[in-house]
């Protein structure tokens, strides 16, 4: 797409032929004015991103390198922090908990949103059902996790309506031990409707001819499925898998708000990397720690990268045309 | 709509049977979070499903008074509405020339401005407590809406980008023939056509500012300064100390949750699609 103010002109010059390697008198100050016109344009939002989002990911990384309390000076400890998380028990939970909601509560999200998203679309009334669905995930975690403390407290709703159908003795949903599980099903059942409702937004546009063909060839409902429906939206599938990627590493009010009467802070058993981070620069009672949380912070930045390269590359595909 | 090829089959049924009892249960859920808060304390562990009998705003009265909640409510507001509006001024030209300009500085830029997406906020969150606290912003409205200000920005202009490429080019070509300067093209010819793609932007990055939680909450402290996710999490840890009162926690929850319902149902659609049509591309 080209167009009359921010075109290049050298495109223009190659497809009228031009034999003039230096452009028609004229082109160079329109050129650079153009060029000015770019850059007064791109410069607010390049200043505000370079100094309000690279700066601090680059002074993050420089501050990880060290060992400092935000008060007195930083002392070297090279890749010392990283070595220390590595050895902390707690932080590989928490690192093991973060990639368990990444991978499990990814692939339970993906397979419950494809369902969703293929029965959603012989519905009547499909909209408002998507629209229902897709709210959650609108909503501060905080909320859910608020509920959730009251939903399944021991004599609460959940239990209650448990005892009423004959199962007496229900488990003690927000003991220690299950908090994990109970926030990796609050996280899927909030962002099911989201996932659910961009696959829908992505299988409409695969035009009707392609089903009606692979119908005429005799294909039965799994083969147009596996043929034409996965196919067409593998694109979406893979970006959708990069955003869940991101979104899953970064959650932080669910787990701190969960249940709601956890005390000032959260077992450490249901904490992910950035509860760990939060906990470990801002701690209640000890000396802040900020070289070892940045150190923290970056790994969940490593891990982003690493699972964007590796899903990028496993789920590449020959781009689909039509 | 694709024309009806038979009835639907059993599982088919059954699942869509699933279906709706997933949608009713979300919407009950919602209905009795809203119902609770009007409820008093007590009542709610003994009759978690009972309805409000004398339905009672004292559990709002108390969030508002005792958590302060009435001036985080406003923070909120301010910071997020500020935050929303200055990202979208800023990004708007920046995706209009990185749509119109395609060459390898632009896409040098697009490419870094979308890198930005992968980054969680964990990563810049202890810098920028550092940074504002140098600039004296620490603990301010302004030194929060600059960081919502820093994060919102990969996101906008990536959305805003997608937007103006869709947006056809001899709309501006006519402008130019006329004479017309770039700034005064994009002002008068682009933007208009584009309000829809703007008001997007902005109600997007309003509903996440409006949510944001770890910034708000290491940021801000002060009562006069915190916004409604800060100040709910700490009326919730003092009610640990001062045993719970479940009525005026939901009442609190409902504060945070009712603008989003109300947001939803009146722009839903759009909300909807901002969200999830960029996504493919």
């Amino acid at each position: 797409m080209s167009t009359a103010t921010f075109q290049d002109p050298s495109r223009t010059r190659r497809v009228r032929g031009g034999s003039a390697a230096r452009g028609p008198v004229g082109a160079a100050p329109l050129e650079r004015s153009r060029r000015r016109m770019f850059w007064a344009f791109t410069a607010p939002a390049v200043i505000v991103y370079a100094v309000l989002f690279l700066l601090p990911v680059g002074y993050a990384a420089w501050t990880s390198l060290y060992k400092w309390d935000g008060i007195s000076d930083k002392q070297w400890k090279g890749l010392g922090n990283y070595k220390t998380l590595w050895q902390d028990p707690i932080f590989r939970t928490s690192l093991g908990n973060t990639l368990q909601t990444l991978v499990v509560g990814g692939l339970i999200t993906f397979v419950i949103s494809f369902a969703l998203m293929l029965v959603l679309r012989e519905m009547n009334r499909r909209l408002f059902a998507r629209s229902v669905l897709f709210f959650p995930c609108l909503v501060n975690a905080m909320v859910f996790g608020i509920a959730a403390g009251v939903l399944f407290s021991p004599d609460g709703p959940v239990n209650q309506a448990l005892k009423w159908l004959g199962w007496s003795r229900p488990p003690q949903w927000l003991a220690t031990e299950h908090l994990q599980t109970m926030i990796l099903g609050t996280l899927v059942w909030t962002a099911t409707g989201y996932y659910t409702a961009i696959l829908m937004a992505a299988v409409d546009q695969i035009p009707d001819y392609l089903y009606e063909a692979a119908e005429l060839d005799g294909a039965n409902a799994f083969q147009r499925f596996r043929h034409v429906t996965l196919p067409m939206c593998w694109d979406v599938i893979s970006v959708c898998a990069v955003l869940w990627t991101v979104s899953s590493v970064k959650i932080f009010e669910l787990i701190l708000m969960y249940g709601g009467s956890s005390g000032s802070q959260p077992p450490t058993g249901s904490w992910n990397t950035a509860l760990y981070v939060y906990e470990e620069a801002f701690p209640q009672a000890s000396t802040p720690q900020l070289g070892l949380a940045t150190a923290a912070a970056l790994v969940s930045l490593f891990l982003v990268i690493l699972f964007t390269v590796v899903l990028r590359r496993i789920m590449r595909r020959d781009p689909v045309e039509y | 709509m694709r024309p009806r090829r038979k009835a639907p089959s059993l599982p088919m049924r059954i699942a869509t049977g699933a279906v709706w009892v997933v949608v009713a249960a979300d919407i009950a859920l919602v209905g009795w979070i809203l119902l609770t808060s009007l409820r008093d304390g007590s009542d709610i562990l003994r009759h978690p499903f009972g309805v409000p009998v004398h339905p009672k705003g004292a559990n709002y009265g108390k969030v508002f008074a005792d958590g302060g909640f009435g001036r985080a409510a406003v923070n909120s507001v301010i910071v997020a509405v500020l935050s929303s509006v200055l990202a979208v001024v800023i990004a708007a030209p920046c995706a209009y020339a990185l749509a119109r300009r395609r060459n390898r500085v632009s896409g040098a830029m697009s490419m870094t401005f979308a890198m930005g997406l992968g980054v969680p906020g964990q990563v810049m969150v202890i810098p920028l407590f550092i940074g504002l606290a140098h600039a004296d912003l620490d603990d301010s409205q302004p030194g929060l809406i600059l960081a919502y200000l820093g994060l919102a920005m990969p996101f906008t202009v990536y959305l805003l980008t997608g937007f103006f490429s869709g947006i056809p080019a001899v709309l501006e070509e006519a402008a130019v023939l006329d004479g017309a300067s770039m700034v005064r093209t994009f002002t008068k010819v682009i933007l208009p056509v584009a309000r829809g793609g703007l008001i997007t932007a902005f109600l997007l990055q309003f509903i996440s500012a409006w949510n944001e939680t770890l910034f708000a909450i290491v940021l801000t402290h002060s009562q006069d300064k915190v916004t409604l996710p800060v100040a709910l999490s700490s009326f919730v840890n003092e009610a640990q100390l001062n045993g719970l009162d479940w009525g005026a926690m939901f009442a609190g929850v409902c504060v945070v949750l009712a603008p989003m319902i109300a947001l939803f149902s009146w722009l839903g659609t759009r909300i909807i699609q901002g969200m999830t049509v960029g996504i493919g591309k």
